[in-house]
């Protein structure tokens, strides 16, 4: 793990937040439930993290930063999100700078650099429209051309940050919809250069979660913009902007990391101490499972986040699908995950005051917009619709030397000991001509484990499970393509139901391969725990069992292996994770709170 | 304007015509329309093809085609005329099918490694 510097940037960002069930933390629960509750923006917080000069992390080298690497942004995205979604979400819209990073000129470039690194710069998105939410094409706020720019009218609502931040990202009509899609271009809007009477900020509207975040409008009135804000051409706006999409859906899986991982430390923080009929909580057989399972989801989520975070290096130009399998799959995954494990927790998870301060139920509630906002799960999964059929058909006309290319790729995009090479956002695609390595490289998979039998580094009972269960992926999926090729296929958005469920499995298999990927070009370098491969075929079993009907356990010797190192990493305050990472040192073991002596101790 | 009869033989065709016939059929199956409403002059968003959609239809063109395109092609050239026009004007286009549809994808090949379809659960899914 030491080895992987990649991470040592949430490491050291982890250290210097300090543990967060210390009230006298800068980010601890207690604060960020204080913040949540006064429902105002956390500036000191997010000034913090600007004088910790973060902020150069979401800015490429080239372009005066020191972004590095997507997996090291999913990193430490999740250590801000394991504190409070909304201080790291609020902070993370710096991720829409890659916009202007894809699209933008040197000038454009240079300048939004020195206003995010010198000016702690910030920015929002304004795509979305009341009365046309995800149908960008549908919007209505203009932008009419002039001697030297153009003149906006319209509002974009709801925009986090639309009002705390001085670059907008304005999708504006330029020409007739009924001309076909290049109607729409993007602005780049320095609100400092606009003259205050054109525009005017919508009110902060109330949440369910996230409450203390700048969820507002903004409007425009003949507010005039100069040629200098547009990026790119009049008229690519949509490309721009939906290949935008397909960076930030994938980073989005981060959020919904930090969340899971705090729900379930909250609860064994408790089920760990607490006493009921003579045992502990956790010492239960069906918390104990249910605490497994969620351990599992989380692992099984890391494979396709780091996967595609690394992925998006190599292969770039395969995004119109991963991305949106990885903001469906991880998001709602992990979301039902956090549904699950508060029956352990009991009540205490609905309360605002009690147990590390609340936190749960906050978490509950700012967490349920992930998989909600930058595309819905039904937005995604429309996307994949439309993409399945493309894929069906690669994949049956894939050729031996097809499959070495995918060898090759996938060997670089999953040994996360390699280096990543520059991510190359010029190299995104509206579709990916129906490459998709990590699930069509299954097989690939499936012949490894076949040779790691010839060998003795892995047990043999392990290995016969796992090659039992990836065949049983990947009848799934011949199955699949083969339902593929006998649907009638349409466009549209009139799509049936049924295909959506489609899509769905298609994104459990497409998980399924990423574990397997990640498990054999990682296995000598993610310590014991992560070599003996016993998660993985507790999780290949987790993804398969509600589509094949399996047995409700395949070893309860494995299980009860995962729940070792899950409690092992909840003692040693590491991120539960296949890399997990050191989190602040926390003093939990000497204030237990919930095992009061006197009376448990009476049987 | 002209009305497209996608019954004729494309092999009588200009590149071109060959293109806004396949065209045609594409959009009118994909999209349950009358082949013979379709008016290649008219913008493609009439039809109700979407911007994502016109991406994926450019996937199809491909693989008829068997050339890769821009994903863009139907945003830039958005009637059938223009698109055809850029086509056969911009690309080495020849040997055209009669205006078949896609075809479908074919069954998954075979691939080579062990199954244990004779061993059932119980060795799987013994406890241990």
């Amino acid at each position: 793990m030491e080895k992987l510097k990649q991470y040592w940037l949430a490491e050291a960002l982890e250290k210097a937040l300090g543990d967060p069930l210390n009230p006298d933390s800068f980010m601890s629960f207690a604060r960020v439930i204080e913040i949540d509750e006064s429902e105002e923006f956390p500036h000191r917080e997010i000034n913090w993290l600007y004088d910790w000069k973060l902020q150069h992390h979401y800015i490429p080298t080239d372009c005066g930063g020191e972004f590095t690497s997507f997996e090291e942004f999913q990193a430490f995205v999740r250590v801000l999100s394991r504190r409070d979604q909304t201080i790291g979400i609020a902070f993370t819209t710096l991720f829409w700078s890659f916009i202007t990073w894809m699209a933008g000129t040197e000038a454009q470039k240079q300048r939004l650099s020195h206003f995010i690194k010198n000016e702690n710069g910030a920015m929002c998105l304004g795509y979305s429209e009341k009365a046309h939410g995800a149908d960008l094409v549908g919007g209505e706020l203009t932008a009419t051309r002039v001697e030297g720019g153009y003149l906006l009218n319209g509002e974009k609502w709801p925009i986090n940050r639309a009002t705390i931040s001085g670059v907008s990202y304005i999708l504006a009509v330029t020409a007739d919809p009924k001309d076909g899609p290049k109607c729409l271009t993007l602005f780049m809007v320095d609100k400092r250069e606009l003259d205050e009477a054109n525009y005017y900020n919508l009110p902060k509207i109330l949440t369910h979660g996230i409450r203390a975040s700048d969820m507002s409008g903004i409007g425009f009135k003949d507010c005039f913009v100069p040629d200098s804000m547009r990026l790119g051409a009049e008229g690519d706006g949509l490309e721009i902007a939906l290949k935008g999409f397909q960076i930030t859906r994938t980073l989005c899986a981060a959020f919904s990391h930090g969340a899971g991982d705090t729900a379930l430390r909250t609860t064994l923080n408790f089920a760990n101490e607490r006493l009921v009929y003579g045992k502990k909580v956790v010492d239960l057989p069906q918390p104990r499972q249910t605490l497994v399972d969620a351990f599992l989801d989380l692992l099984i989520c890391d494979c396709e986040t780091i996967g595609s975070a690394r992925g998006f290096h190599l292969i770039p130009q395969q995004f119109s699908v991963w991305a949106s399998v990885v903001k469906y799959f991880v998001t709602t995954q992990i979301e039902t995950m956090i549904n699950n494990v508060y029956v352990v927790l009991g009540s205490r998870f609905y309360f605002r005051t009690e147990h590390d301060a609340g936190i749960f139920q906050k978490v509950l509630r700012d967490n349920s917009i992930i998989s909600m906002f930058d595309g819905s799960t039904v937005v995604n999964l429309h996307a994949l619709i439309l993409q399945l059929r493309t894929l069906s058909k690669y994949r049956a006309r894939r050729k031996p030397e097809t499959m070495t290319e995918i060898q090759t790729r996938l060997e670089k995009i999953f040994s996360f000991d390699q280096p990543l090479p520059k991510f190359e956002p010029q190299k995104l695609e509206l579709f990916g001509r129906g490459m998709d390595d990590c699930l069509q490289g299954l097989e690939i998979a499936i012949s490894q484990i076949e040779d790691l039998k010839q060998g003795n580094q892995v047990d043999a009972d392990v290995l016969e499970k796992l090659s039992y269960l990836s065949n049983m992926v990947l009848e799934e999926l011949n199955a699949h393509d083969e339902q593929i090729a006998n649907s009638k296929f349409e466009y549209g958005h009139d799509q049936s139901p049924e295909l959506f469920e489609i899509a769905r499995k298609y994104c459990v298999l497409h998980a399924a391969a990423a574990c397997l990927h990640t498990w054999i070009y990682n296995r000598q370098s993610l310590g014991e725990f992560f070599s003996k491969g016993e998660w993985l075929v507790l999780a290949l079993h987790r993804l398969l069992r509600p589509w094949k009907s399996l047995p409700y356990s395949i070893s309860e010797f494995y299980g009860e292996n995962i729940a070792q190192e899950l409690l092992k990493l909840h003692k040693e305050d590491k991120l539960f994770s296949i890399v997990p990472f050191q989190l602040a040192q926390s003093h939990k073991n000497e204030e237990k709170t919930y095992a009061t002596s006197g009376l448990q101790r009476q049987y | 304007m002209q009305l497209q009869d996608s019954s004729v033989n494309t092999n009588q065709l200009s590149p071109q015509k060959s293109i806004e016939n396949w065209l045609v059929n594409q959009l009118s199956s994909q999209l349950s329309l009358d082949a013979k409403t379709i008016i290649v002059t008219e913008p493609l968003t009439r039809y109700g093809l979407d911007s994502i959609d016109a991406v994926t239809m450019v996937g199809d063109l491909e693989d008829w085609l068997d050339l890769e395109l821009p994903s863009t092609l139907f945003w830039d050239h958005p009637t059938i005329e223009k698109s055809a026009h850029f086509l056969a004007s911009n690309y080495d286009i020849k040997a055209l099918t009669p205006g078949e549809q896609t075809q479908a994808p074919t069954k998954a090949p075979e691939v080579a490694v062990a199954t244990n379809g004779n061993k059932g659960w119980g060795g799987l899914f013994g406890r241990r």
